[in-house]
């Protein structure tokens, strides 16, 4: 099975492999033999080893890792942790694994930024047309007695800005779309 | 007493239940409409719904808490911290209707809960206050007057609320001239906040630490302080760490500094727990700040230096006993504590609220390590209630492996489905000042704006492989593709097959 695994931008193609062993995963033309044992819905165990050259008699090291995965609403991507570490995760585009509840898709196409609590919005920072560039603040939203900035996720151009100053809005409802 | 009521939700409900569970007392929860599923609630002998999820309608209502009390037959009510715990009219109602309130008298909560008349207290019993003015400004006092005042207390100065807390109504001044805006920006803003526009003035150190007393009282005149703790590593006048005891105070200084908070709450008559915080200056002089008339989020780490239950003595006070403990023992820490305060927040996002469901929790543990927590997986965490979702303490026999374990702990917190602010607390203890000690009230805040969003932790090349290894073997790794155990087959015949023959051993 092949999959386009996108992380922080950049994507790399990733071929899992069964073997009678366990799995042969590659990632960007460099082997790893993987033994994954699942634990629950959400955990992974995974011992990862480089396989031994050919005619090397010496087994590699197996390193140990727990991982979790599970969908990050914020982003609408995968959030997958290791170590303490939450690292987002998009396969294949997004459209298998990162769907939203209302069916829109995040990853490379426009960035439908929403609320991710209910609130009130005390400022709007930007108008369509704007650059704007990663972690920038877009919009303030009040909510659990403090002041919410909500920030771009990449650098783009405002799309559309739906949030309005003094508006209640729900857990989801779409403020800003970055193109 | 046999029956106690508890006023509150989430890790502090749990704690208490756990109190009482030890005591041989029954636990009687209260909940909200999001909270019917709540961990508190599952740990409680019985539990009753007091109105819809937002806190005005359910945890703040006096008596609807006072009718569960009845319709339960309990016989007091500890209110935990915030919500109604530092309320004196809900202390004086649990009284009126013959319940025992855990905590201090509605007197004394009256008293050290107004900010001017606590300073004054202070004063009273000998013990120094950051200098500032003795009474509220009234609320038509000139503008030239106000500007008289100021000249006197002296630049830096803080505009801050009479009534309330957690930095609302709280304005710094540098220059005279911002004076009287700051003042009318935290007038209004008190007033929205607390309902009382009272503010006053009080000289801003530069670069202090928070520390703070607890003390016990009981009610036959017996005060006992306790070694202090430093709560000096904050983000917007919030507590984010707290430890005991402090890297900057030697005995002596704890010697003076414990008599001072016991001579301030002998003064007043005060009973049960309560809490003396002062400002610590650079050059050694310390200021009473105020005091907080209830347990503290952060008492947890007194409990692990001093090896006492704080909660089990403000039940036993309340049921009359007399506080035998030694004082010596409780000013002599055994090793050192650390709390982290881990909040449903997006540290990579500027500490945005992250609620939503988790989907999966494991909390760790091992030598020396204690979590107090009302999360579980398949929760919710709410939207109306403050996000923190654990407490996280490590005890060890010194501070350096009170960090270590620490660290290791956090290495150990699995938390699905939500951000939390285990990341940020891995990056702090990694930073020098931190390790070293070398920090003040507004070290965090500092820092924190010099790095200007940068992430906390920030994946190796070697993590990002493991994360799209892991994305991409899931599909292909299903429930059933766990290995049995060596030498069993998973069919249902076998399991009972084999757990017959274990029981033959």
């Amino acid at each position: 099975m092949q999959y386009d695994v996108e992380i922080d931008g950049r994507t790399r193609q990733v071929l899992v492999v069964r073997t009678d062993t366990g799995l042969t995963v590659t990632v960007d033309g460099r082997a790893w033999q993987v033994d994954a044992a699942r634990v629950d819905a959400h955990t992974l165990s995974l011992l990862i080893a480089e396989p031994a050259a050919e005619g090397d008699e010496g087994s590699a090291r197996e390193a140990s890792h727990e991982v979790t995965i599970a969908p990050d609403l914020a982003s609408s991507q995968l959030a997958v942790r290791v170590g303490t570490l939450p690292i987002l995760v998009s396969v294949n585009g997004s459209r298998r694994w990162g769907r939203r509840h209302d069916g829109s898709v995040g990853g490379s196409g426009p960035q439908r930024l929403t609320a991710p609590m209910p609130g009130k919005v005390v400022r709007v920072l930007v108008k369509p047309g704007d650059a704007v560039r990663l972690r920038q603040p877009l919009v303030v939203v009040e909510a659990m007695k403090m002041e919410n900035e909500i920030r771009a996720g990449r650098d783009g151009t405002v799309g559309e800005v739906h949030a309005r100053e003094g508006a209640s809005v729900e857990a989801g409802t779409l403020l800003v779309v970055i193109q | 007493m046999k029956k106690i009521l508890i006023a509150n939700r989430g890790e502090i409900a749990v704690r208490i239940v756990r109190a009482c569970r030890e005591m041989g007392l029954r636990a009687v929860a209260v909940y909200s409409e999001c909270d019917r599923a709540a961990l508190h609630v599952r740990y409680a002998d019985e539990a009753y719904a007091i109105g819809p999820s937002a806190p005005r309608e359910s945890y703040l209502r006096i008596d609807r808490l006072i009718d569960a009390a009845r319709r339960a037959g309990a016989d007091a009510i500890h209110p935990g911290y915030g919500f109604l715990a530092e309320n004196e009219d809900f202390a004086a109602a649990c009284r009126d209707a013959g319940l025992t309130f855990i905590g201090p008298t509605p007197e004394a909560i009256a008293l050290m809960g107004s900010k001017t008349a606590a300073r004054a207290a202070a004063v009273r019993a000998g013990v120094p206050v950051v200098p500032g003015t003795e009474a509220p400004l009234a609320p038509d006092v000139a503008d030239e007057a106000i500007a008289r005042v100021a000249d006197g207390v002296g630049y830096p100065l803080l505009v801050k609320a009479v009534a309330g807390g957690g930095g609302k109504g709280m304005r710094t001044v540098t220059d005279p001239a911002d004076l009287l805006g700051a003042v009318r920006a935290a007038r209004s803003e008190a007033g929205t906040a607390f309902g009382d526009p009272s503010v006053f003035l009080e000289r801003r150190l530069t670069r202090p630490r928070h520390i703070e007393v607890q003390l016990l009282g009981d009610h036959h005149g017996v005060v006992v302080p306790f070694v202090e703790r430093e709560c000096s590593i904050q983000r917007r006048h919030q507590k984010v760490v707290e430890e005991t005891p402090s890297l900057a105070v030697d005995s002596a200084l704890r010697a003076r500094i414990t008599s001072a908070a016991a001579a301030v709450a002998r003064s007043v008559g005060y009973t049960n727990a309560g809490t003396i915080e002062f400002l610590l200056d650079e050059d050694g002089r310390f200021y009473f700040l105020e005091m907080n008339t209830r347990l503290q989020v952060e008492h947890p780490v007194t409990e692990m230096v001093t090896g006492l239950d704080l909660v089990a003595w403000q039940i036993r006070i309340a049921r009359d006993e007399g506080l035998d403990v030694d004082p010596a023992r409780m000013l002599a820490p055994n090793g050192h504590a650390l709390e982290c305060r881990i909040y449903a927040e997006d540290p990579d996002n500027n500490f945005l609220p992250s609620p939503g469901r988790i989907l999966q929790l494991r909390a760790p543990g091992g030598p020396g390590i204690r979590d107090d927590s009302g999360a579980t997986a398949g929760l919710e965490v709410p939207i109306f209630y403050d996000p923190m979702i654990s407490k996280l303490i490590a005890w060890a026999e010194d501070r350096p492996r009170a960090i270590a374990r620490m660290r290791r702990a956090l290495d150990e917190y699995v938390v699905a489905g939500i951000r939390t602010t285990v990341p940020f607390f891995t990056w702090l203890f990694e930073q020098r000042e931190f390790l070293d000690g070398r920090f003040h009230t507004t070290y965090l805040d500092e820092i924190l704006a010099a790095r200007n969003g940068r992430p906390f932790v920030e994946p190796t090349a070697g993590d990002e492989t493991i994360a799209a290894i892991a994305a991409a073997v899931q599909s292909v790794v299903s429930p059933s593709s766990a290995p049995p155990p060596a030498g069993i087959e998973s069919s249902p015949r076998r399991w009972k097959m084999q757990a017959r023959l274990e029981g033959l051993r």
